[in-house]
């Protein structure tokens, strides 16, 4: 969501983003690390935070927290890095700091917002003018793919079907396909899915 | 459909009104007590759900309210929707997402004809093409705003460069009008005035004239009558020669800079340099009618007279400067230096502060 700047909308802007890293870093409570990191991936949705992200490391921070045991805190990390990846310096970013295996895993989260966010986030990584990731489109996770455009969840159908349609070769598409009746697939459903049909 | 179908307020998790946050350290608390929640392009969505509406035939009127906020394409009750008793949940599709996040926001626990409404995006109602749709804005805007922030940082530049410059000699270039049509163009991701939500067939309409209709659509776009006619006036002449940089400022109309004060540090920003202008002038002018009176040590400049471009402003100036002009009569040797202070800053009140 939007945050309302009070007065001056950069003045104070970097400190509010600094105490808020460093709240994450320094406390305890789950509940508060949960709230700074909403907070922080919220203010990754305004472009004009993007140089102050940068600057306190807030990419790292968010691909760190991909790794966190709390669920909440996976579907608030994967949500900041989804609204700041299409920036092409935040990409370049992600793609040279290793965090492609990471968003990844993402795609095995029980947690649907998880799922959604992390099928965007490699949407917007792949996108024409970075260099390519061949990880991005690996068959891995084109086969996923194909499973989530199966899907009941309507989000998730929709997006998958954009990926297998924008981002694949149609013969990546088509030997996905063919795989998915034999290879072991790694990469369970979401939750929230209804059982498919063999 | 999901495996919460049936309960109340939520057939999908993203459907359920979380509990607000009441444990946020004091620092980073907001204006309005919030949950916690991220939103991400793939939660917001021109597909609004509001739950919570009384069963009192209010279709109408519920509408209506949210087509302040911008052209709804499509509107239907929802009848299959669990629902509390004597409520009805209703689907509203804007035409665009920037009406859509307005409306959300300013809707989101309002009261309705008796009841608390609970507004949420429904994106699960989008067709394939509708996503790509977004995600592709999403994506557009992203760039067109990053690349808008290189030019800004050339603005301010320009600012402390061109103290002096004198207005009146400042001719139209033409090369700045074509520099303003790719901004003025471009359909914005957000409209934020209803009468501004026209097709991308007016927008190309407007940009096909000159700057200054290109301008008005900016300033339109602002949505904020008291900067029109202020900046109309200032910015008139700056927009001639600076063109592009000042273009795109209005342009950004990101999202979240309806809240961003960029057109009111702007006219302060102008203000401060028209003093200074006036003021170097005032000084100038002094220094060359003085022939006929025996000068000893330095003249001291009169106060400038700056028109403020508003009444209040002006009047306010008149008072402090006849004000000062007692002073400095009843005292005859005043220092100079208090006059210069005075002359970079007038002791004005600020009166339209938000």
């Amino acid at each position: 969501m939007a945050q309302k700047p009070k007065v001056d909308p950069h003045v104070g802007r970097l400190g509010y983003l600094q105490a808020l890293v460093t709240e994450f870093q320094a406390t305890e409570s789950q509940d508060a690390k949960e709230q700074v990191l909403a907070n922080l991936a919220n203010f990754a949705y305004d472009p004009s935070n993007y140089q102050y992200l940068r600057q306190l490391q807030v990419l790292d921070l968010f691909l760190d927290s991909l790794s966190e045991e709390n669920e909440t805190l996976v579907e608030f990390a994967i949500g900041g890095l989804c609204n700041l990846c299409s920036d092409r310096a935040n990409k370049e970013h992600i793609l040279q700091t290793g965090g492609v295996p990471l968003i990844i895993d993402c795609l095995s989260s029980p947690n649907e917002e998880t799922v959604l966010s992390a099928v965007t986030t490699i949407m917007y990584l792949s996108s024409p003018g970075s260099s390519s990731h061949p990880e991005l489109t690996a068959m891995p996770v084109v086969q996923c793919m194909v499973r989530f455009s199966l899907s009941a969840n309507a989000r998730l159908r929709n997006l998958a079907q954009i990926f297998l349609e924008d981002f694949c070769s149609p013969s990546q598409v088509a030997e996905a396909r063919s795989w998915r009746a034999h290879s072991a697939l790694g990469i369970p459903l979401p939750r929230t899915e209804a059982p498919q049909q063999p | 459909m999901a495996t919460s179908g049936g309960e109340l307020g939520g057939v999908f998790d993203h459907h359920v009104q979380k509990a607000v946050c009441d444990s946020r350290a004091k620092y980073r608390e907001g204006r309005r007590p919030r949950a916690v929640k991220v939103y991400t392009v793939n939660l917001e969505s021109r597909y609004l759900l509001i739950q919570g509406v009384p069963a009192v035939g209010a279709m109408k009127e519920l509408v209506e309210r949210f087509a302040l906020y911008g052209a709804i394409e499509q509107y239907n009750a929802l009848d299959e929707y669990p629902a509390e008793d004597f409520t009805e949940v209703y689907l509203i599709k804007f035409l665009n997402l920037q009406s859509a996040r307005i409306a959300k926001r300013k809707m989101d626990e309002q009261s309705f004809f008796g009841g608390l409404l609970h507004v949420c995006y429904a994106p699960e109602f989008e067709t394939v093409e509708e996503t790509r749709k977004k995600l592709q804005e999403r994506n557009a805007y992203v760039a067109r705003t990053t690349k808008n922030k290189d030019t800004k940082d050339f603005r301010q530049d320009f600012y402390s460069k061109t103290s002096g410059f004198p207005a009146a000699s400042l001719n139209t270039s033409t090369g700045n009008s074509d520099l303003c049509l790719p901004y003025s163009c471009e359909l914005p991701l957000c409209c934020f005035s209803p009468k501004c939500t026209c097709s991308s067939g007016e927008h190309v309409d407007r940009a096909s004239n000159s700057s200054q209709d290109g301008r008005n659509h900016d300033e339109t776009l602002e949505h904020c009558n008291h900067y029109d006619s202020l900046q109309k006036m200032q910015m008139k002449t700056l927009k001639k020669f600076i063109g592009l940089s000042l273009a795109q400022q209005k342009a950004i109309t990101p999202s979240e800079a309806v809240d961003r004060f960029m057109p009111r540090t702007t006219q302060l920003q102008e203000r401060k340099r028209r003093r200074e202008d006036d003021c170097k002038h005032g000084t100038l002018l002094e220094a060359s009618t003085s022939s006929n009176e025996v000068m000893i040590g330095p003249q001291l400049p009169d106060i400038p007279k700056v028109d403020m471009h508003d009444d209040s402003l002006n009047t306010t100036a008149n008072l402090i400067r006849s004000k000062l002009k007692e002073v400095i009569s009843s005292v005859p040797k005043s220092p100079e230096d208090k006059l210069e202070g005075v002359c970079g800053s007038h002791p004005l009140k600020q009166r339209r502060r938000i």
